[in-house]
């Protein structure tokens, strides 16, 4: 996987306008396909058509002006936000009001959060296994096992007991992505998981997202952590206004972007 | 040794020191302060003398000794009453039980337990109901015992927990059939603070689960279940208690078919829940409104579904939101009882009256008032703060 950033920039052409039907490069099967989609609220389109293709093993980072609509994208593909044109693909099923599998894809798709929403009234081993438990049908033993050993992975086995409250924003972060974690998904989607938390805090998440990037996870990650998305994503999507403005590897970012909005913003927070 | 004896010491000083400085900081920082402070303790001192005075020296308390079996039972026969006991073992050591284990471990509980004991003796030791009781205060103390030796001890604390659950659920349909049945006591003939307490405890454990229902319903998008849920609770809390009360006593008879006819305590039990359920629906919606839209969609994220998602995410965010809200509902259902007096039953308050009208006791009644009003505010407050544990205990994960 690690691979994908060089044969990327090998092919650094960096369409523009949004249609991206062509693979980037990355050899894996398609698991999230996205055409024309468009989502409204009320008489505002918060996604003016949006297409975008997610390939096995991808990690694809989205960034853009504050209100472009990241978010509502993002949401979209495990549908807690319905998109209402275009047609949204997930691992081969179509999300539209007829599926009645909807919790069955949710649970293949694990999400994180900007303001992490770890269950208060829950201890952190419980935040991990009720899904597990309740979804899967897993065991408690099980279930345990399996939390204390992605606690570890995301370095904080001894506050399994503890409550959320009494943990750092970091540590909250990391064990949300646990949580997620826990259901074994096939997608991780991320949702500017580091702008909530102290800068001395920030590093802490993105080393386990890193980790995760190299470890062969689908990642969409919703962040203005320009640094970091420059080493682990194998695409960037620039949004603004409703739209993917760009779309390119990160080094055509970095050297060589084409359009003027992208220029002004990448300007603005490099 | 000399370490001890200087921690000591710094303890000590310590708390005084925090006495004094509590003290300055709370009662005479400023004029208006001091002045405040030394009314409200010459007021207090004063009403705690009046009252003292009245209890030991100025009250002849014959009435309320001779007509206890009036005021705690009414006309429930004296051959039934080893049915009570049982139940009030129960409700005893569960008590003690879930008290001892939402303890913080302080002193202060003793106190407390101590000061309810001798109180509670004071006034029942010199009958023959004065062992059985004492035998359920031991009950109580015992279970308390117990509950605090669990702080700490995780797998007895977690076994103790799931017997007081399921105790408290089941000691109200074990006291109704115990009381009931095996040719017991047929509900007509309830009376006294029994009444009170088994009107109490069935309007709180059918109307909290039914208001529970009634709120999800209210908030469901399904638009029937919505709006049967909506009338229901706005027709119910459109009309005091007093009049539904009438209204399933003497109209509603009129309507059923007279084979559905029911004893009219067991009506007016009906509507003291779908009364209680009413406003507990309302109190649990605004709970539910309070949980953060975060964590429905965290839990949709994860796939839980919405049955999983209201019955372990939302609901125990909810409730614990409205738990005082929920107690004082609770307590003014647990007073509302006495209005049962209007419908002809003798509950704790109105066999009072019956005793200070007794030709004998002429004159007695703040004797009586104050006694019945005693068993009312003791109730009461245990409730209160037994809530208030529970609060705490629930708090750890919130704040
Ligand atoms: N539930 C909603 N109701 C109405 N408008 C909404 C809703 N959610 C989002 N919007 C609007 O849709 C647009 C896109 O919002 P979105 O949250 O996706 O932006 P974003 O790119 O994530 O911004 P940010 O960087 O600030 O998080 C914004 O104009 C926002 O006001
Ligand atoms: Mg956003």
């Amino acid at each position: 996987m690690t691979d994908n950033a060089i044969q990327n920039s090998s092919s650094d052409t960096g369409h523009t306008g949004g249609a991206s039907d062509a693979p980037t490069g990355s050899s894996g099967n398609l698991i999230i396909s996205c055409k024309d989609v468009t989502v409204s609220f009320g008489d505002f389109q918060a996604l003016k058509g949006i297409s975008a293709d997610v390939y096995e093993g991808e990690v694809v980072v989205i960034f853009g002006p504050s209100g472009s609509g990241k978010s509502t994208f993002i949401r979209t593909i495990n549908r807690l936000e319905e998109h209402d044109g275009g047609t949204i693909i997930v691992d081969g099923i179509e999300l539209n009001d007829d599926i009645g599998n909807l919790d069955q894809i949710r649970s293949e798709v694990g999400m994180v959060f900007q303001q992490f929403n770890l269950f208060p009234h829950l201890s952190v081993l419980r935040n991990i296994t009720l899904a597990p438990q309740k979804v899967r049908k897993m065991g408690r033993e099980e279930s345990e096992t399996l939390a204390m050993e992605l606690l570890e992975r995301v370095g904080i086995p001894e506050q399994a007991d503890k409550f959320p409250s009494q943990l750092s924003g970091g540590q909250q972060q990391r064990v949300a992505i646990a949580r997620a974690l826990a259901m074994q998904p096939k997608i991780m989607l991320f949702d500017e998981p580091t702008s909530a938390l102290d800068p001395e805090m920030i590093k802490e998440v993105l080393d386990v997202m890193g980790e995760l990037a190299r470890s062969g996870m689908t990642m969409m990650i919703v962040t203005h952590e320009m640094g970091f998305a420059r080493e682990v994503a194998d695409r960037f999507l620039f949004f603004d206004e409703g739209e993917v403005v760009e779309e390119g590897t990160p080094e055509h970012f970095f050297t060589n972007p084409q359009e003027d909005r992208t220029k002004l913003f990448l300007s603005q927070i490099l | 040794m000399n370490v001890a004896d200087t921690q000591v010491t710094r303890i000590e000083r310590s708390t005084i020191d925090r006495a004094r400085k509590w003290a300055r900081a709370n009662l005479v920082n400023g004029t208006a302060n001091t002045v405040l402070t030394l009314v409200s303790v010459t007021l207090a001192a004063y009403l705690i003398y009046t009252l003292t005075r009245f209890v030991f020296v100025g009250a002849d308390w014959e009435v309320v000794d001779v007509n206890r079996r009036l005021i705690f039972l009414g006309r429930y026969p004296k051959e039934e009453q080893w049915r009570i006991w049982p139940p009030m073992w129960m409700v005893m050591g569960l008590g003690g039980l879930s008290y001892g284990m939402l303890s913080r471990g302080s002193l202060r509980d003793l106190a407390w337990l101590g000061a309810a004991v001798v109180f509670i003796l004071a006034f029942l030791a010199t009958t023959t109901n004065g062992l059985l009781f004492g035998g359920g205060v031991l009950v109580s103390i015992a279970a308390y015992g117990l509950g605090r030796l669990s702080i700490g001890r995780p797998l007895l604390r977690s076994k103790l927990r799931l017997v007081t659950i399921v105790g408290w659920f089941l000691v109200i349909p074990f006291a109704i059939i115990l009381i009931t049945g095996f040719g017991g006591v047929k509900p007509a003939l309830w009376g006294g603070l029994l009444l009170n307490v088994l009107l109490a405890a069935i309007g709180i454990g059918v109307g909290l689960p039914l208001g529970i229902l009634l709120a999800l319903s209210r908030a469901s998008s399904l638009p029937l279940l919505k709006g049967f849920a909506t009338s229901i609770i706005e027709i119910t809390r459109g009309g005091p208690l007093i009049a539904w009360l009438f209204i399933a006593r003497f109209v509603l008879p009129a309507f059923i078919p007279d084979a559905f006819e029911t004893d009219p305590i067991v009506n007016s039990m009906i509507v003291v829940s779908l009364f209680t359920g009413a406003y507990v629906a309302e109190i649990v919606r605004g709970g539910l409104q309070a949980v953060d839209r975060g964590q429905v969609e965290a839990a949709d994220a994860l796939g839980l579904g919405t049955f999983n998602v209201t019955v372990f995410i939302v609901l125990p965010q909810a409730i614990r939101a409205v738990i005082p809200a929920l107690v004082s509902q609770m307590i003014a259902l647990w007073k509302d009882t006495t209005l049962f007096a209007f419908l002809g039953f003798t509950d704790a308050l109105s066999g009072g009256q019956a005793a200070y009208n007794q030709a004998a006791f002429k004159g007695s009644q703040i004797e009586v008032l104050v006694f019945v009003a005693l068993l009312f505010w003791a109730v009461a407050f245990g409730m209160s703060r037994l809530s208030q544990r529970f609060e705490r205990v629930l708090g750890i994960g919130v704040r």
